[in-house]
């Protein structure tokens, strides 16, 4: 695991190789077999991507020109498509469904990412202590959300949060709170999958967060320390600035998780109650059962749009401050 | 994703990964960072820690209780009450032994066709010189950065061609010798000196033959890290199999899972609340045990593969 084997291993196999081809090279009957080789040489990358390439022709590469296609007709799965230009991306730009699944999904977005981007930096900040006790007991659990499968934690998620019967709404019945439309309301759907979102993939954050944080050099902080900087301003003016890039980093990518979002609403609230749970990856799914395939080809494009542009946006403003 | 523009942890090689503990304080010399930890501290990591695994706990016990004690008193745990039947019952009423041999036939041919044709086209890329290389690895490129939504629907088309829906090939085509598993083999593969290959050409081993006697064997680490990832992203995969294999012939562990949840939130018809309930914690805890113990077995490996997993959009 630490990389040093395959560096020290071929010196001592190098040197007794190249002694023994040169002798080899001055008889005249080996340099047929060396161009054979070289042949071989030349023809094998061909064959050794090929397997890759056929698979990703035909199962990426045609798909992304097939959907490009599609989303300028109004091909309903059978029968002959029309051409119908930019239609369906008009019928979407203008249909309110469309933009409220976007502000669904933009909801969300706020419920998740900052919250979860606190949590995750001061548990990172707070596992890279080489002294901590329990440091690898706390990092395997906080990873057991994110490997488990998200089916089975959705369901889970059903029962424990059940208005009538539900483990929570039980344990605040123990404080008094009267139960709870967890999963029935429009206003609790969307924090309930918000939370079932930041239990799944916080562990996941914790450790890129992490992985940033051991390239920050330990000085840096000591001489903070002398400054009499305390730990929160520590945390504030040295770790963030510095975790910057790191940070950034998460947030595009928890950007379009959060955007792409299908899996929880479609096993938790299959979109509802009253669509408060529609989001845009649930809303493309809708167009699929419709069987409206220009339309859903439309609106995955209008998707990565603005999958993109947020990225770009986030990396320019990360740009701007460096 | 816009990995050349923001710092991609953990991908510049195999094994710089997370340096672990144990690495950490033999070898480089780390920083002894800061004083001793607070109370507060332990109290908010314990906090989270119960946080994140009572979920789990509470649904892999309460598997356990009678189907009526779920709902009449979720947080009660009586082990003398234990029983299997909500196991049982599980096992009778939903498809779930099937969906584990689909998700296993998938698991084992999906895994094997990736872990093998994706290191071999990274090592092309890696080590050789070809028309079309820059061209080829740049779509590959692109498309790491594609959300995996927008081919759903022309994938689904191409399976109604082939006639394809409801079949393994369906399952486990599309999806395999991924894009990304290509662009992070072919980092670790970068990172073999080229003096090695050259040794093993000059003692007349074939070019295929350096790829299997000499690359695979020195990229081990970063290989067992795709493995976990690509098992855990297969077992767990859901969208495509629900959307292209839903019959229930077809369906793996996880859609099987889903239908489950559906006779929950959608209509409560036919059977009892209770009931349903308890075969779906007992459902829910099967799917979840076998990657549970992988993960707890293969620690390191799971989270370099979930780190380098990380530039996958």
């Amino acid at each position: 695991m630490t990389g040093a084997g395959p560096a020290t291993a071929p010196v001592p196999l190098l040197s007794s190789i190249t002694a023994r081809s040169t002798r080899h090279l001055q008889k005249g009957e080996d340099m047929a077999v060396l161009t054979a080789a070289r042949t071989r040489r030349r023809l094998a990358p061909y064959l050794f991507v090929a397997p890759f390439v056929a698979v990703f022709l035909a199962f990426s590469v045609y798909p992304l020109f097939f959907t490009a296609r599609l989303s300028f007709t109004n091909w309903r799965g059978s029968g002959a498509a029309e051409w119908v230009g930019w239609d369906n991306y008009l019928y979407l730009l203008g249909n309110p469904g469309f933009w409220s699944s976007i502000g669904n999904s933009a909801v969300l977005w706020l419920l998740i990412i900052p919250a979860q981007l606190v949590i995750a930096l001061l548990a990172a900040v707070l596992l890279d202590n080489a002294k901590l006790k329990l440091r690898s007991v706390y990092r395997v659990a906080f990873v057991v959300p994110f490997v488990t499968p998200l089916v089975a934690i959705a369901q889970i998620w059903v029962v424990v949060f059940d208005q009538d019967y539900g483990a929570v709404n039980g344990l605040l019945g123990l404080v008094g709170v009267p139960d709870v439309g967890w999963l029935t309301t429009s206003e609790w759907a969307k924090p309930t999958l918000a939370l079932l979102f930041v239990w799944k993939t916080t562990g996941f954050i914790v450790l890129i967060l992490l992985s940033g944080l051991q390239s920050i050099d330990a000085n840096v902080y000591e001489a903070a320390g002398l400054d009499g900087a305390g730990r929160i301003r520590q945390l504030w003016s040295i770790t963030v600035p510095l975790l910057r890039r790191t940070i950034m980093f998460a947030v595009v990518l928890q950007t379009l998780a959060v955007f792409q979002m299908f899996a929880e609403p479609f096993v938790v609230t299959q979109g509802g109650p009253y669509g408060s749970t529609t989001t845009a990856g649930y809303y493309l799914y809708n167009h699929i059962t419709r069987a409206d395939l220009g339309t859903g080809a439309a609106n995955s494009f209008l998707l990565v749009i603005l999958v993109m542009v947020l990225s770009l946006a986030f990396v320019r403003l990360l740009r701007a401050k460096d | 994703m816009t990995a050349s523009t923001l710092t991609v942890p953990g991908t510049d090689d195999a094994d710089s990964v997370p340096r672990d503990d144990t690495a950490a304080s033999g070898g480089s010399p780390r920083r002894p960072r800061r004083s001793r930890p607070a109370i507060t501290s332990h109290v908010f990591l314990a906090l989270l820690l119960v946080g994140f695994l009572a979920p789990v706990v509470w649904a892999l016990l309460s598997a356990f209780k009678p189907a009526n004690d779920i709902i009449s008193s979720p947080l009660a745990f009586d082990p003398s009450r234990f029983t299997l039947d909500n196991y049982i019952a599980m096992f009778e009423d939903v498809p779930i032994a099937s969906g584990f041999l689909n998700t296993g036939i998938v698991l084992v041919f999906k895994g094997a066709i990736t872990l093998f044709f994706a290191p071999l086209a990274a090592y092309a890329f890696a080590k050789y010189e070809f028309i079309g290389k820059n061209l080829i690895f740049g779509a590959v490129l692109v498309t790491l950065m594609l959300p995996t939504i927008v081919l759903i629907i022309p994938l689904l088309l191409e399976m109604k061609q082939f006639g394809w829906v409801n079949t393994y090939q369906a399952l486990i085509l599309p999806g395999s010798v991924d894009a990304f598993a290509i662009f992070w083999m072919r980092q670790v593969i970068a990172a073999v000196p080229d003096e090695l290959l050259d040794a093993a050409r000059v003692d007349g081993c074939g070019e295929f033959g350096i790829f299997w006697r000499v690359v695979l064997p020195v990229i081990r680490p970063g290989l067992a890290g795709l493995a976990v990832l690509t098992i855990m992203n297969i077992y767990n995969d859901f969208v495509w199999p629900v959307v292209a294999a839903s019959s229930d012939r077809m369906a793996t562990l996880q859609v099987v899972l889903s239908t489950l949840a559906q006779n929950i939130t959608g209509n409560r018809i036919g059977a009892d609340y209770a009931t349903v309930t308890g075969e779906l914690l007992a459902a829910s805890s099967i799917a979840l045990i076998p990657l549970l113990v992988l993960f707890i077995a293969l620690q390191r490996h799971f989270i370099n593969g979930i780190l380098a997993g990380s530039v996958k959009g």
